[in-house]
């Protein structure tokens, strides 16, 4: 057992941290994402100047352009880019669970064109999971995908989809086996965003303008080669990814930051005169903490190797319960100060976490049934 | 980083469970309670294996005697143990063989009082220390529960050594990482006793365990358990880092009150007797965790230490990662 950093890994964040000053405006907070084409070519900039210094995708094996480092190197990369807004866009799913994904489950074709594609910071996805009538119910998804000759024919919708307005591919869940198979008919197609049938809404949103789109398939015909695992392995793919998922951004390291901004508003209004807003200021800072180290369990466990566990959902809950609490603390810090800011948003924004990548309810459940060991409720 | 045992940990670990599997564990605190008794014997056979000594120990240092602690509170060991074997050596500089208690005054009531002990004691920015035996104490608490208390007479404080200034910073930080490994390890052995409760009562015609509206409470205690051990490990690790001693007794402190109102919860109406055992978790972790100024007093040292210096806030990045 070991908290601290390295020398190297020490070095590593202040490079980074340099780095992001150089690429950065001063205190810079997101991508205004009205400006779609502006805003990737931005979020492409950067990824690209990451990949230039092996950065991207560091912790990968080098055969997949990777720089064979530790899992902890992505965690510092997190914990640096999540809390200021995430210049890589949607580039952080890649890394994190995108680009394993194919090296778990994909072709060697599929390998070479991907991974490649990825490390140098070319490409951004999205994620089209959840459907109108299944959400947290993944696995009742409806989307149908049938297989004529070498082609399947997919018709359905998918709805929640983040970055779909910069996205180059979809990753794509479709039933393949019967209507009722449940987890056993679930397959992944991989869907360039310009291919023929393919639809899409923009759904306005309190998270942010590339939060929330709706997509539509009507008789789209996606080849086989864009299968990514067996036909019907679907299931195992997502399981799998989830749980990187909910750990792929550096949430509790996000909340730490907005406290901090927090607190220095405290300071210049008198608040944290009061000693119980400093106690909730220390409450809500050792939540962070406490989260943070609840997310390194599931990096160390990454790092040997190991499956991902019920640690992923600990973490999460940790996380987005930080956020949340963060987020009120504000407003009370603010009081009547907070109607000129977006406070309210914050509160929505950061509540939606607790939403995206499973429920609350859903990880709970989880945590219940495989750290606890409770029986099953049904 | 690095966030499993090496297996030296491992050892460590493992020998002292076993070792509280035969003398310690909720039986022999039921039997002690009776009486307010301390464990001495206990003592002696964590002694005899050296586990007070572990902070000092070659190839050891205080994580690992964290580690132990953890153990000793999870199985309800009425003992001083976290006392002797982190806060003592990492204070006075050397392992104590004698029940070792914290005190934040002279006059107030001590966990674990009434017997030969060492008594460290805050004064101003120095340490009192004094050995105190049987006669030296006033009980106070006859409740038949949670750790024995004890006041100490003023005759006692009359023999106290004093340690130089600065020393009392010292006691604050490594008192704290007491309170948040032992309050930690409290809180899991609460857990647990209390996982295995739902699992086999049944009502309705099944486990409580398996309705949902309780495993969900009991997931929230999990996160609050694990993230309480990890962060009092990290403290112990860091060496009592002021600003991390305090965030992990802020944390765990804040956290017992939700072990112990939801343990309670799910046990019904048993819960509440004394022939059930949860108490003795309970009772103790309410006892820590009024210690030292308390749930807010940590939390507002917490909010003091990390955002003293201004210049952190004005940083774009978050601080002491
Ligand atoms: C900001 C944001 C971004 C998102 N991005 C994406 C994306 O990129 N791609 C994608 O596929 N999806 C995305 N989603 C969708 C997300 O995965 C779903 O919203 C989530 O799985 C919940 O589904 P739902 O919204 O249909 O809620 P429902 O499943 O209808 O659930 C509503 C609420 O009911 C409760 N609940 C549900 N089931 C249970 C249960 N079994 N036990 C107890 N309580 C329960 C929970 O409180 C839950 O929040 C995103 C969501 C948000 C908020």
């Amino acid at each position: 057992m070991e908290f601290g950093w390295s020398a190297e890994d020490e070095a590593y964040r202040d490079e980074l941290r340099a780095f992001i000053q150089d690429a950065l405006p001063a205190g810079w907070r997101g991508y205004d994402q009205t400006d779609r084409p502006a805003y990737k070519a931005a979020a492409e900039r950067f990824s690209r100047g990451m990949a230039e210094r092996g950065w991207l995708t560091q912790n990968w094996p080098t055969e997949y352009g990777g720089g064979d480092c530790s899992a902890w190197r992505q965690c510092i990369l997190t914990e640096e880019l999540t809390p200021i807004g995430e210049p890589r866009g949607s580039q952080y799913m890649n890394v994190n669970w995108i680009g394993p994904a194919f090296m778990r489950f994909g072709t060697e074709e599929q390998k070479r064109y991907y991974l490649r594609r990825i490390a140098a910071g070319d490409i951004f996805w999205c994620q089209g999971f959840s459907e109108p009538d299944a959400g947290s119910d993944l696995a009742s998804l409806r989307t149908r995908a049938v297989r004529v000759g070498d082609e399947y024919v997919v018709n359905g919708s998918k709805i929640w989809t983040s970055h779909v307005g910069v996205a180059d591919y979809c990753f794509l869940l479709a039933r393949t086996g019967e209507p009722d198979s449940r987890a056993r008919g679930i397959t992944v197609l991989i869907v360039p965003m310009d291919h023929p049938g393919f639809t899409r809404r923009n759904i306005a949103s309190l998270a942010g303008d590339e939060s929330h789109y709706e997509m539509f398939f009507d008789d789209m015909r996606v080849p086989v080669e864009w299968r990514l695992g067996e036909e019907n392995q679907g299931w195992e793919v997502v399981r799998w990814a989830l749980q990187y998922e909910r750990v792929g951004t550096a949430q509790y390291q996000r909340a730490a930051l907005q406290l901090s901004d927090v607190v220095g508003k405290a300071q210049d209004n008198g608040a944290f005169e009061d000693p119980e807003i400093r106690s909730r200021i220390g409450e809500a800072w050792a939540t962070c903490r406490a989260a943070r180290l609840l997310t390194y369990k599931v990096y160390d466990l990454r790092e040997e190797g190991s499956p991902p566990t019920a640690d992923s959902n600990l973490a999460r809950v940790a996380s987005t319960d930080a956020l949340k609490g963060v987020a009120q603390l504000s407003r009370d810090v603010l009081g009547e100060e907070a109607l000129e800011h977006d406070q309210a948003v914050d509160v929505i924004r950061n509540g939606g976490l607790a939403i995206a990548a499973g429920a609350t309810e859903i990880q709970l459940d989880r945590i219940a049934l495989d750290f606890l060991g409770l029986p099953r409720s049904r | 980083m690095r966030l499993n045992l090496t297996p030296e940990q491992q050892q460590v670990v493992d020998a002292v469970t076993s070792l509280l599997e035969r003398h310690a564990g909720k039986d022999r605190a039921m039997q002690l309670v009776e009486t307010g008794a301390y464990d001495l014997d206990l003592d002696a056979r964590l002694i005899e294996s050296g586990f007070h000594d572990l902070a000092l120990m070659e190839g050891c240092g205080p994580l690992e005697a964290a580690l132990a602690a953890y153990e000793v509170a999870r199985n309800v060991g009425v003992s001083a143990f976290g006392g002797m074997a982190l806060v003592a050596p990492m204070v006075l500089g050397e392992a104590s063989a004698q029940p070792t208690l914290m005190a934040t005054t002279q006059t107030g009531p001590v966990r674990l009082g009434g017997g030969d002990s060492v008594v460290l004691a805050l004064d101003g920015d120095q340490v009192l220390a004094v050995d105190a035996t049987v006669e030296d104490w006033d009980p106070v608490n006859r409740n038949r529960s949670g750790f024995p208390v004890a006041r100490l007479k003023a005759q006692a404080w009359v023999r106290a050594r004093r340690f130089g200034p600065g020393s009392a910073a010292r006691l604050r930080d490594w008192w704290r990482v007491e309170i948040a490994i032992t309050t930690a390890g409290l809180m899991r052995g609460a857990l647990d006793l209390t996982v295995a409760y739902v699992v086999q009562r049944k009502q309705f015609g099944r486990p409580i365990g398996s309705f949902q509206a309780v495993q969900h409470r009991l997931a929230r205690l999990a996160i609050l358990t694990e993230g309480a051990r990890w962060l009092a490990l990290e403290s112990a690790w860091a060496g009592a880092r002021p600003d991390l001693a305090a965030t992990a007794a802020a944390f765990a402190t804040g956290a017992a009150d939700h072990i112990v109102r939801e343990c309670h919860q799910f046990h019904g109406a048993i819960g509440v007797t004394r022939e059930y055992p949860l108490h003795l978790w309970t009772q103790r972790l309410l006892q820590v965790q009024q210690e030292m100024g308390g749930v807010a007093g940590h939390r507002r040292a917490a909010a003091d230490l990390v955002f003293q210096d201004k210049a952190v806030l004005k940083l774009s990045v978050a601080p002491a990662v």
